[in-house]
């Protein structure tokens, strides 16, 4: 090792004021700013308005999912339950709001209340049942969320017999779902509300550095005096509630409740959480560089649509890529200690 | 999950990790009682054909069960396991269809389609062994990375749509031929790979060190161990059990599906945890794989019978996953 060292400094200084840039940024801004400006240059269309817009929208609703399956991982789990939330979600709201737009034709505010407030409680349910099974069983998060998701999943087709709920009053569609606020989606304010509380939450509360603490390390956490199972189980909480509410955004946008949105969107969560370099073994993770890594996910499928790369090709490249992310951040935290 | 998985297994260090004996006769005895309240319904479920159906079931749900089990051993797990099956067996399917278009031998075709096959595998074994080991990335990120891999390759070089006209020859020698007379071929297929995997896990060093490894990865390599190699050879042990299951089935089908593997990596993982191979590693053996892939069959099965929707099976299932870690977790406390 020590041969290593010596032999590279030589050119220490010019990498180390690299590295210094490097370590003060992060990997993904820099990638995502190299990224975008490849992309301008190169892939007509890709500045237009409207594809920009179509990026944030469609990323907003990754994003929300990120955020939650980034406050489980910083307590050391993962959530293989949030695309069956989702799906769970937008069934659920939908058939409510549906069966009571006859009863309560005339008043859609009190309609979309009732199945805003179902779905949420939906996602509230299952992750309460992940949170308990997690704190008080001490099993697998693996394990717990796969069941989880089964019987979500199982419950969403079982509901609507796999067929989309249409029904929803008119103005959950158009002014929430497919509107405008100041010429932006309203789904990109949804998730930068989100985001903003989150970061907050993690920055300046005292829930958030218990989450840090007990991710990090439990049994310190709880010597400390934290509330390890409280919090735990509010993570799991938390995370299943933003799943429903990115569902609730999906549904409206759609326009229908169906149970079969997206079989990716679970992974695609993980996927955008490692890349923004959460720590699958728990302690680390911050909730601005996970809403840059989904922004990133959707840029990237965005510019390859734009290119007209074959969706199963598309695949392909975001397997290498989340593996290629994660080997260029192990290889810099080596080089790190090594330096 | 790690500091609970260490405030857990100072639990388990206590005592060998062994099964006790009251669980270890759990699953069986479920199975019995299983079998016999449907049996009270539907007597069909003891048939004589039904029972050679639900081994034949298992055998596959067996060989994709072990496959995960052998990294599930390592504190690791194959998520990528589903997606190769699917690109192996329209692989291995595009090679024998296109050689028996052009008029091969028959031998050539099958030895070919095998080949292609495990040779699959074997690369999707390598990617996932070299990374995890080598530079230490997760596995659940770099399996992540290669079921996206394979699901693009499989639906990409098959262009979506299935694969017909496997060559008979390859079906009579993986399914419906006769190997050893009056047993059907998945069934000696699945016991051949149970002995030779209770031999390997075991009676030999590499078998014995995975359990170390998962056990105590730091006392793995404090031993002088060669760790990564050993690793590494898990993740490709199971790519390669992944690649003769998706061959099996492909000899079923008679046909490659770029689909053939949906579910199959949560079954198989599900399966091999229900039959006792602890998440949390250096725990578990062919033994506790079979009985797992027995208990998903025949769960599945007595719901067929008994003409239980898709959709209510699967929330069954779920509740049985959940199940099984309860009673994980019994088994250690207890102990």
């Amino acid at each position: 090792m020590a041969g290593e060292v010596t032999g590279r400094e030589a050119s220490a200084s010019a990498f180390d004021r690299a590295y210094r840039f490097y370590a003060a940024v992060g990997f993904l801004p820099i990638m995502l700013a190299l990224f975008v400006i490849v992309l301008a240059l190169f892939v007509p269309h890709f500045l237009a308005l409207g594809n920009i817009f179509n990026v944030l929208r469609s990323s907003s609703y990754l994003v929300i999912l990120a955020v939650g399956q980034m406050l489980v991982m910083i307590v050391g789990g993962f959530d293989l339950s949030v695309g069956a939330v989702v799906a769970l979600t937008s069934v659920v709201s939908a058939s409510v709001m549906a069966g009571l737009a006859g009863s309560l034709g005339g008043h859609p505010g009190i309609i979309i209340a009732l199945g805003v407030g179902a779905g949420v409680g939906c996602g509230l349910a299952i992750g309460l049942l992940n949170g308990l099974c997690v704190a008080f069983l001490k099993v697998s998060p693996f394990m717990v969320t796969l069941g989880t998701a089964s019987i979500a999943t199982g419950f969403a087709l079982l509901l609507t017999d796999g067929i989309p709920v249409y029904g929803m009053p008119k103005s959950f569609v158009n002014d929430f779902g497919r509107g405008l606020w100041l010429q932006l989606p309203t789904a990109v304010y949804v998730a930068v509300i989100i985001v903003m509380l989150l970061w907050v939450m993690q920055n300046f509360t005292r829930m958030g550095r218990y989450i840090y603490a007990i991710g990090g390390n439990l049994q310190a956490a709880i010597v400390s005096g934290v509330r390890a199972k409280t919090h735990l189980i509010l993570a799991y909480a938390l995370c299943a509630m933003l799943a429903s509410v990115s569902g609730l955004a999906l549904t409206a946008q759609i326009g229908s409740g169906q149970a079969v949105l997206n079989a990716q969107l679970t992974l695609e969560s993980i996927a955008a959480a490692v890349i923004a370099g959460v720590s699958l073994k728990g302690g680390v993770g911050k909730v601005e560089m996970v809403a840059l890594a989904a922004v990133f996910l959707l840029t990237l499928t965005d510019a390859m649509d734009l290119l007209k790369i074959d969706p199963r090709v598309q695949s392909i490249f975001l397997g290498v890529i989340v593996v290629l992310a994660v080997a260029v951040e192990e290889l810099a935290k080596r080089r790190m200690t090594l330096v | 999950m790690s500091e609970l998985g260490i405030a857990v297994r100072r639990g388990r260090t206590r005592r060998r990790p062994r099964l006790s004996w009251a669980f270890a006769f759990v699953l069986p005895l479920l199975m019995v009682a299983m079998e016999l309240a449907v049996f009270s319904v539907e007597p069909r479920v003891l048939s004589q054909r039904n029972l050679i159906n639900i081994l034949n079931q298992s055998s596959y749900v067996l060989v994709f069960a072990a496959a995960q089990m052998m990294v599930i051993l390592t504190r690791g797990f194959d998520l990528s396991l589903g997606a190769s099956v699917s690109a192996i067996s329209v692989a291995s399917a595009l090679v024998m269809t296109g050689l028996a278009s052009a008029g091969a031998p028959a031998w050539l075709i099958v030895v070919a389609g095998l080949a292609a096959g495990m040779g699959f595998g074997l690369l999707v074994g390598l990617f996932n062994g070299l990374l995890v080991a080598g530079l230490g990335i997760n596995p659940f990120v770099v399996t992540l990375g290669s079921l996206n891999i394979c699901l693009g390759l499989a639906t990409t070089i098959s262009g979506g749509r299935p694969v017909f006209n496997v060559p008979d020859p390859f079906s009579h020698l993986l399914y419906d031929g006769t190997f050893i007379p009056g047993i059907p071929v998945p069934l000696t297929l699945a016991a051949i790979i149970s002995l030779l995997l209770y031999f390997v896990l075991g009676h030999t060093v590499f078998g014995r060190s995975l359990y170390l490894i998962g056990n105590n990865p730091r006392a793995a390599e404090l031993a002088g161990l060669p760790s990564k190699r050993y690793l590494a050879l898990a993740y490709v042990c199971c790519a390669l059990l992944a690649a003769f299951g998706a061959l099996m089935l492909t000899a079923r089908t008679g046909s490659g599906e770029p689909n053939l593997g949906g579910s199959l990596m949560l079954e198989s993982i599900a399966a091999a945890v229900i039959g006792g191979v602890s998440l949390m590693g250096g725990v578990g053996g062919i033994l506790q794989a079979l009985l797992g892939a027995m208990f998903v069959t025949m769960l599945s099965n007595a719901m067929d019978l008994l003409e239980v929707g898709g959709y209510v099976q699967q929330i069954l299932l779920g509740c049985v996953i959940i199940g099984a870690i309860f009673l994980d977790r019994l088994r250690v406390t207890r102990s």
